[in-house]
């Protein structure tokens, strides 16, 4: 990791990225997202490459939660034509 | 052990990454003994990892209906407000019905990183509130405009197999990469005006009656 960590930091300016060592604890990356998520991972016995995959997950997500989503298409304006009633004419 | 292989394999493969000077020194040992299936394995990890040149991605991309542009500067004033005007547009299989303003998710799209523009050029059908325009299959000269948000993994799905009566079962976790989209215009059809709320025309009436009621 400390091969790629800062080729990463480099080419993401947006991130405040900020290295830790916790003794006698698993290796692990913590996000804290702009919306107050946080999201861990661990990355107990990964190869660096795996490592790098991991951090660019948690730089390419929202910090949405992790739901199952009730459809693929979100829209706040479900309608451009309008309803169609037994009354409309064409 | 077969993480380790894996991983010095990728380092033969393309020798542009850096190595860890302690790692390197185990994947030494490993490499030595076995080095007939590192061979079978260099392979694989080859064709998994295949460079595609730029022609090769536009391509891809083509086939499933995007293309990238540029990313997306925070300068640019690429939102609008909301038009009365829909398309219906298809990205690898799904078929979405969006407007501006939308934002769909679809499977991961390769080759876009999080804030590129693209252009969806698979479009179907446009529409506002008076016209509709409909292609066989898909209208050449519209487009719809949309900028990766996200690339993030669906909700886990637990694939579960079981036979009666014959001690069998399997459990199997998969989560699908998906890429969060929003749709930020739409071109080949003239808009209309927007019209005005009706609620915003009668509270701007009633309030000039109770103006006059004042005077």
């Amino acid at each position: 990791m400390e091969s790629n960590l800062p080729a990463f930091k480099e080419s993401n300016p947006q991130l405040e990225v900020i290295t830790e060592l916790s003794r006698g604890q698993h290796p692990c990356l913590k996000a804290f997202y702009k919306n107050k998520n946080e999201r861990v991972v661990c990355v107990k016995n990964l190869a660096s490459e795996d490592v790098l995959l991991h951090a660019t997950r948690l730089r390419n997500a929202l910090g949405r939660k992790v739901k199952k989503l009730p459809t693929r298409h979100v829209t706040r304006h479900p309608s451009v034509q309008g309803t169609w009633t037994t009354g409309v004419r064409f | 052990m077969a993480q380790r292989r894996f991983s010095s394999n990728s380092r033969d493969d393309s020798e542009n990454e850096e190595d860890d000077g302690e790692e390197g020194e185990e994947e030494e040992e490993d490499y030595d003994s076995d080095n007939n299936e590192a061979e079978v394995d260099d392979v694989t990890v080859s064709d998994m990892k295949r460079e595609y040149s730029a022609e090769e991605k536009e391509e891809e991309a083509a086939a499933i209906g995007y293309k990238v542009i540029e990313p997306l500067l925070p300068s640019d004033r690429f939102f609008k407000n909301r038009e009365p005007v829909f398309a219906v547009v298809q990205v690898g299989s799904h078929q979405f019905k969006v407007s501006n303003g939308d934002c769909i998710y679809v499977e991961r799209l390769k080759f876009c990183e999080v804030n590129d523009k693209l252009i969806l050029n698979k479009v179907l059908m446009l529409g506002t509130s008076t016209q509709t325009i409909i292609g066989r299959p898909i209208l050449p000269d519209a487009a719809v405009h949309a900028v990766v948000e996200e690339h993030a993994l669906d909700a886990k799905v637990i694939i579960f197999k079981k036979k009666r009566r014959k001690n069998y079962r399997r459990t199997k976790g998969h989560r699908q990469e998906l890429t969060r989209l929003r749709i930020a215009d739409i071109q080949g059809i003239e808009k209309p005006e927007p019209k005005v709320d009706p609620k915003q025309k009668r509270a701007a009436v009633k309030q000039q009656e109770k103006v006059a009621v004042a005077a």
